[in-house]
C-alpha cells in the first residue's frame, strides 16, 4: 500500500477563502465543515490546483477561469500543497495574480491524471449524478455517457474523434482548413503558368537559333571567320561594327557622282572639239572684223545723222543702238506717225463740208417751223370746245328751225339744219385732230433744228487753224522722207548687222573654246585620280574621255553594289543580333519565371504534402483514438467494474431489490455507449433502467458508488479520495451507510479520506464515525468560518484513538 | 430459548469477518443492555457495535418495535453519556415494516435481513443465498475488490495512453494541439486541426 500523504495546504487568497490560512491535513480522514460560503469547495480546489495545475469544474464552466481563481480583491494569492512521499516531503504550489495563475509545481502527468479522474470527486460532477439516473438514454449524448466519459477523460477522446473526422473527406478538409483550396487552386495555377512559360522559353529559344543561324550566314557573307554562337554574340558584333563599308560606299557614291560630273564636261569638250578647225575660226573672225570696219567707215555718218533725225522726231523715245534694230524700230514709229497724219487731214476736209451741208439743212428745218407756226394760228384753238356744244346741241334740234335763234334754217335753201349742225360738227372734229398733229410735227422740228445747232458749233469749234495745219503737214513730209530714207538703207544695214554679229559670235567661240580645252585637261587628270584611287587601272594615252568615265563609272557602280551588299549584309547581321538579344533576354526571363514558378510550385505542393502528411496523421490519430478508447472501455467497463460497483451499491441500499450495472460492450470498440440495467440483486431476470427502478436517493447512491468503484477498480496511484459534499440528497439511511463505507475505505484500503460537508449534524455524525479505532490513527475535523470583512478562519479538532472503555460485559 | 437459525447464521458471517461476539447482557457504563445478539468489530472496525434483533422470535422485546426502539435510544444515551465513540448497527432478522424501520433509523444504523433461506446448520442454503446474506449486512464486511485480469494492466490516464499509442506515429505538435483542444469540444478539435493545416499550408520555405 502507498503510503503517500496529503500532508498540509497552505492557502491565500483564493477564491472564497480571504486571508492566508494553514490547514493540516496529515490525518487519515479529514471532515471539513463549513456553512455554504465559508470556502469547503475553494478549499479542495486549492488542492486540486496546487497539485494539477487546474480545477476541472470551472475549466467546463469558463475556459478563461484562471483570471477568476484570486480572491476577489487581493492583490496576491497562492495555493500551496505539501505531501508526505514515502521518502520526502513533496511539495506543489502555484502563485495567484490577477492576471493569472503560475504554476510552480505540479504532479506528474500520470498522477495528476488519476487525481482528477479518481480522486476527486467535486460537487459539480456529483451534482450531474442525479440527472443521469433521471433520464438514463442510451444514446452517446445521455447524462450517463457524458458524466462517464467525462470522468474518463473520453470526452476528449469523443471530442477528438468527431473533431478530426472532417480529416477522412478532404471536401470537409477544405471547410476546415480554407487554406487547403487556396492552396490547391495555387497549385492549379502554377501549373497552368507553368506550361505557358515552358511555350515562351521554347518559342525564345527557337527563335535565338533561327536568329544564329541567320546571323552564321550573314557573318559567312561578310567573311567573318570562326563559328557563330550564342555566347559570341557581342565579340561578333564588335567585329561587324568594325565593317566601315559605309565610308567606303560614300566614297565608291562621291567618285561616281563627280565622274559625272568630269564626264558631262569631258562630253562638251569633246563636241567642240569635233566641230570646228581652230586656226579656221581665228582667220574668219579676223575677215569679219575687217569687213565690219570697211562697213563702217562707209555708212557710219548717213547713218548717224539719220539717227539724230528720228531721234529728234521721236524726243520721248529711245532707240535701241543696233543698227538693224533701230532701223526696223524708226520705220515702224514713222509709218504709223504717217498714217496718223493722213488720217487728220481727211478728218479735217469731211468735217469742212459738213459744216457747210448742215448750215443748208438748218436754215430748211427753220422755214418748215415757220409754216408751221402759221397754220397752227388759222386752226384756232377752241375749234374743239364749240365742236363738243354742237354735238349736244343737235338733239335738240327738231326740224330746222335752229334751237338758238329759232330762225328756220331751210329758208336758205342749203339742206336741213341737222345735217348743217352734223357738218360744222365733223369740220370742227376734223380741225382739232389736224391742230394735234401739227403740234407733234413742230415739236420735231423744234429738235432738229436745235440738233443742227449743236453739231454745227461742234464743227466750227474742231475747225483747225491755219498754223496747225501747216504744222501737220510738214511733220508728215518730214516723215515721209524719212521713211524713204530708212527705206533706202535697208540692205547696208543689214549688211552691217550681219557683220557684226558673225563678229561677235566667232569671238565667243574663239573664248569657249579656250575654256573647253582647260576642261578636258582638268577632267582627264580627275579621271586619272580616280582610278588611282579607286584602284583601278589609269587611262591610257589613246583612251578617251568618255570611254575612260564610262568604263570607270562601270568599276564604281561595280563597287558601289558590292559595298551595298555588303552593307546590308551588315544591316541584317546586327539586326539578327539584336533580335537574338531580345530573344535571349526573353528565352532566360522566361527560364526565370519558369524556376521561380515551379519553386513556387514545389513549395506550395510541398505545403500541400506536408499538410496532406498531416492530415494522415489526424486519420491516424483518430484511429488511435478509437483504439485507446476501445481499450479503455474494455479494460474499465468489464464485469469487475459491475461487481465492485454492485459491492459498493449494495452497502449504501441494502434494502434496494435492484442493482446498476453496466451493460457491459462486447465487440464494439466505437463511442461509449452505455447502457444501464439493473439486476435483481438475488438474480433472475434483469430489470429495467435505474430511473425506473430506483428509487431517487438510489441513483444518487447508484452515482456516488459508481465514481467510487471506477476509484477502486484500477491501480491504486494515489491514496486519495477526496468528496465535496457527497451526502446531498440523500437520506438519513444512505448517509449512514456511506459513512461506514467510507470507514471501509478508510480503515480497510487505507485511503486518505477528505470529506466536505455543510451539514452541522452530518458533520458530527462523520466525525464519530470515522474516529480513529485504533491507535495509529488520526482524524482532523476543521471547520470554516467567515463574515464579511472578515478573513476565513478555521478551527482544527485533532482526534486521536482513545480506548474505548464503555462496553463491559454485564 | 435458543436463537433462531438465521440469526445464528448471521452471527457466524460476523464472526468469521472479524466481529467478536458480546455476552448478553452487556453493559455501557452502569446500564445492563439485552440483545438477541451483539457483536464488536476488531481492530479498525473496534468502534462498530452490531446488535441484531430477531423480529419473529426474538426475545427481549424484540418482536415489538417500541421496545427495540426504547432500547436503543437508552443504548444510545448510555454511549452519549459515556463519550463513547462506538457507533451502532441494528441487524433486523425477519420482517419489519417500512415504518417502524425508518423510526429506528433516526437512532442507528439499520440493516433488515428477511428472506434468506438458512439450512438446518444455520447456513444459507446454496450460494446464492449465501450471497443475500452478504448483502444484507454488506456494510458490515470486509470491501474485496476482485483482482484485475491479466492483460489489462496499466491504468494510466486516458490522455497519456493516446499520447503513449501515438508516441512516435504521428507528429507530436499536433498531438499536442488537439490533445488540449480536445477539452473544449469537437469544434475545438476541428479548429485546431484546421489551424495546423493552415499553417502548413501557409509555410512557404524549403525542407
Amino acid at each position: 500500500m502507498m503510503t503517500t500523504k496529503l500532508f498540509e495546504l497552505e492557502v491565500e487568497n483564493f477564491r472564497s477563502i480571504r486571508g492566508h490560512m494553514t490547514v493540516p491535513l496529515d490525518a487519515q480522514v479529514v471532515l471539513v465543515h463549513g456553512e455554504n460560503g465559508a470556502g469547503k469547495t475553494s478549499l479542495l480546489s486549492a488542492i486540486e490546483l496546487a497539485l494539477t495545475g487546474d480545477v476541472q469544474a470551472l475549466r467546463n464552466a469558463d475556459p478563461g477561469y484562471k483570471k477568476q481563481l484570486i480572491h476577489r480583491g487581493a492583490e496576491s494569492g497562492k495555493v500551496e500543497i505539501r505531501v508526505q512521499g514515502e521518502a520526502e516531503m513533496e511539495r506543489f504550489c502555484a502563485s495567484l495574480a490577477r492576471e493569472g495563475v503560475t504554476q510552480h509545481s505540479q504532479l506528474d502527468e500520470a498522477r495528476a491524471t488519476f487525481f482528477t479522474e479518481r480522486s476527486y470527486l467535486p460537487q459539480a460532477l456529483l451534482g450531474q449524478l442525479l440527472q443521469i439516473y433521471q433520464n438514463s438514454g442510451t444514446g452517446i449524448d445521455s447524462p450517463l455517457a457524458r458524466f462517464v466519459a467525462r470522468l474518463l477523460g473520453l470526452h476528449r477522446l469523443d471530442a477528438l474523434e468527431a473533431g478530426l473526422k472532417p480529416a477522412a473527406d478532404v471536401r470537409n478538409v477544405r471547410k476546415i482548413a480554407t487554406r487547403w483550396t487556396d492552396t490547391e487552386l495555387e497549385l492549379g495555377r502554377a501549373d497552368r503558368t507553368i506550361v505557358d512559360l515552358a511555350r515562351s522559353r521554347r518559342g525564345a529559344a527557337e527563335l535565338v537559333t533561327a536568329e544564329i543561324v541567320r546571323l552564321a550566314d550573314a557573318s559567312r557573307l561578310l567573311e567573318i571567320s570562326g563559328p557563330v554562337s550564342e555566347l559570341g554574340l557581342e565579340a561578333l558584333e564588335n567585329v561587324i561594327q568594325t565593317i566601315d563599308a559605309e565610308e567606303r560606299l560614300q566614297q565608291a557614291i562621291d567618285r561616281i557622282l563627280r565622274l559625272d560630273a568630269v564626264r558631262r564636261e569631258a562630253e562638251s569638250a569633246d563636241n567642240l572639239s569635233e566641230q570646228e578647225n581652230e586656226k579656221e575660226l581665228s582667220y574668219n573672225q579676223q575677215e569679219i572684223a575687217a569687213a565690219l570696219l570697211r562697213w563702217r567707215e562707209a555708212h557710219s555718218s548717213r547713218l548717224t545723222a539719220l539717227r539724230d533725225r528720228v531721234e529728234v522726231a521721236f524726243p520721248s523715245t529711245t532707240f535701241p543702238q543696233g543698227m538693224a534694230d533701230f532701223r526696223s524700230r524708226a520705220l515702224e514709229l514713222l509709218r504709223s506717225g504717217a498714217i496718223g497724219f493722213r488720217e487728220q487731214a481727211a478728218r479735217g476736209a469731211a468735217e469742212q463740208a459738213r459744216i457747210v451741208v448742215a448750215r443748208e439743212e438748218r436754215d430748211v428745218a427753220q422755214k418748215q417751223l415757220e409754216l408751221l407756226d402759221r397754220e397752227l394760228a388759222q386752226i384756232g384753238s377752241n375749234s374743239e370746245a364749240l365742236g363738243s356744244a354742237l354735238a349736244e346741241i343737235t338733239s335738240f334740234i327738231d326740224g330746222d328751225t335752229c334751237p338758238v335763234c329759232e330762225r328756220d334754217y331751210g329758208e336758205l335753201g342749203r339742206g336741213t339744219l341737222g345735217s348743217h349742225v352734223h357738218e360744222k360738227v365733223r369740220r370742227l372734229s376734223g380741225a382739232a385732230e389736224r391742230l394735234l398733229d401739227i403740234s407733234r410735227i413742230r415739236s420735231e422740228q423744234q429738235l432738229l433744228v436745235e440738233q443742227l445747232d449743236r453739231e454745227i458749233a461742234d464743227l466750227e469749234v474742231r475747225q483747225l487753224n491755219v498754223d496747225a495745219e501747216l504744222q501737220l503737214s510738214r511733220r508728215s513730209a518730214e516723215h515721209d522722207s524719212l521713211i524713204g530714207e530708212l527705206d533706202g538703207l535697208a540692205d547696208i544695214v543689214t549688211e552691217g548687222d550681219r557683220l557684226e554679229r558673225e563678229d561677235v559670235a566667232l569671238r565667243r567661240r574663239l573664248s569657249e573654246r579656250d575654256g573647253s580645252d582647260l576642261a578636258r585637261r582638268a577632267a582627264r587628270e580627275t579621271l586619272t585620280a580616280f582610278a588611282r584611287e579607286a584602284g583601278l587601272p589609269t587611262l591610257s594615252e589613246d583612251e578617251g574621255l568618255a570611254s575612260a568615265a564610262m568604263r570607270l563609272g562601270e568599276a564604281l557602280n561595280e563597287q558601289r553594289r558590292g559595298l551595298e551588299r555588303r552593307l546590308s549584309t551588315r544591316r541584317n547581321a546586327l539586326d539578327a543580333i539584336a533580335r537574338a538579344r531580345s530573344a535571349i533576354v526573353a528565352r532566360d526571363k522566361a527560364e526565370q519565371a519558369l524556376k521561380a514558378e515551379e519553386r513556387r510550385r514545389r513549395l506550395a505542393s510541398d505545403s500541400l504534402d506536408r499538410a496532406q502528411a498531416l492530415r494522415e496523421d489526424a486519420q491516424t490519430i483518430r484511429k488511435g483514438v478509437d483504439v485507446v478508447r476501445s481499450a479503455i472501455i474494455r479494460r474499465e467497463f468489464n464485469d469487475r467494474l459491475n461487481r465492485v460497483w454492485r459491492d459498493l451499491f449494495v452497502r449504501l441500499a441494502p434494502g434496494e431489490p435492484f442493482v446498476p450495472a453496466f451493460s457491459v460492450p462486447k465487440a464494439s470498440t466505437r463511442r461509449l455507449q452505455p447502457k444501464l440495467v439493473t439486476h435483481h440483486r438475488d438474480g433472475g431476470r434483469p430489470g429495467g433502467t435505474p430511473g425506473a427502478m430506483l428509487s431517487a436517493g438510489n441513483l444518487n447512491t447508484a452515482a456516488l458508488t459508481l465514481f467510487l468503484a471506477l476509484h477502486l477498480a484500477v491501480p491504486i496511484q494515489l491514496p486519495w479520495l477526496i468528496l465535496d459534499d457527497p451526502v446531498q440528497s440523500m437520506d438519513d439511511v444512505h448517509v449512514a451507510h456511506l459513512a461506514a463505507l467510507l470507514k471501509t475505505l478508510s480503515k480497510q484500503h487505507g485511503r486518505q479520506l477528505i470529506v466536505a460537508v455543510h451539514d452541522r449534524q452530518l458533520f458530527e455524525y462523520l466525525k464519530l464515525e470515522l474516529s480513529p479505532a485504533q491507535p495509529e490513527e488520526t482524524l482532523l475535523a476543521i471547520e470554516l468560518s467567515r463574515t464579511h470583512e472578515r478573513d476565513t478562519h478555521r478551527l482544527i479538532d485533532r482526534l486521536a484513538w482513545k480506548e474505548e472503555t464503555a462496553l463491559r460485559a454485564a | 430459548m435458543s436463537d433462531s437459525l438465521l440469526v445464528r447464521a448471521l452471527v457466524s458471517r460476523l464472526s468469521e469477518a472479524g466481529y467478536e461476539l458480546l455476552p448478553t447482557p452487556f453493559r455501557i457504563a452502569t446500564v445492563a443492555f439485552e440483545f438477541t445478539a451483539a457483536l464488536r468489530g476488531s481492530r479498525s472496525r473496534a468502534l462498530d457495535l452490531v446488535l441484531v434483533v430477531d423480529t419473529t422470535t426474538g426475545d427481549f422485546g424484540d418482536r415489538r418495535t417500541e421496545r427495540v426502539r426504547q432500547r436503543v435510544e437508552a443504548l444510545g444515551r448510555a454511549l452519549d453519556v459515556t463519550g463513547s465513540r462506538l457507533a451502532v448497527t441494528l441487524i433486523l432478522a425477519g420482517a419489519a415494516l417500512a415504518g417502524q424501520v425508518e423510526g429506528l433509523a433516526e437512532l442507528c444504523r439499520v440493516l433488515i435481513v428477511d428472506d434468506v433461506t438458512i439450512n438446518s446448520d444455520a447456513k444459507p442454503a446454496t450460494p446464492a443465498a449465501a450471497a443475500q446474506l452478504d448483502d444484507r449486512i454488506r456494510l458490515l464486511l470486509p470491501l474485496d475488490i476482485p483482482a484485475r485480469p491479466a492483460g489489462l494492466e496499466g491504468s494510466s490516464g486516458t490522455m497519456t495512453s493516446l499520447r503513449a499509442s501515438l508516441e512516435g506515429k504521428v507528429d507530436a505538435d499536433l498531438v499536442e494541439r488537439l490533445l488540449s483542444a480536445s477539452d473544449t469540444g469537437e469544434k475545438a478539435v476541428s479548429e485546431a486541426l484546421g489551424r495546423a493545416l493552415n499553417m502548413q499550408l501557409l509555410r512557404r520555405e524549403p525542407e
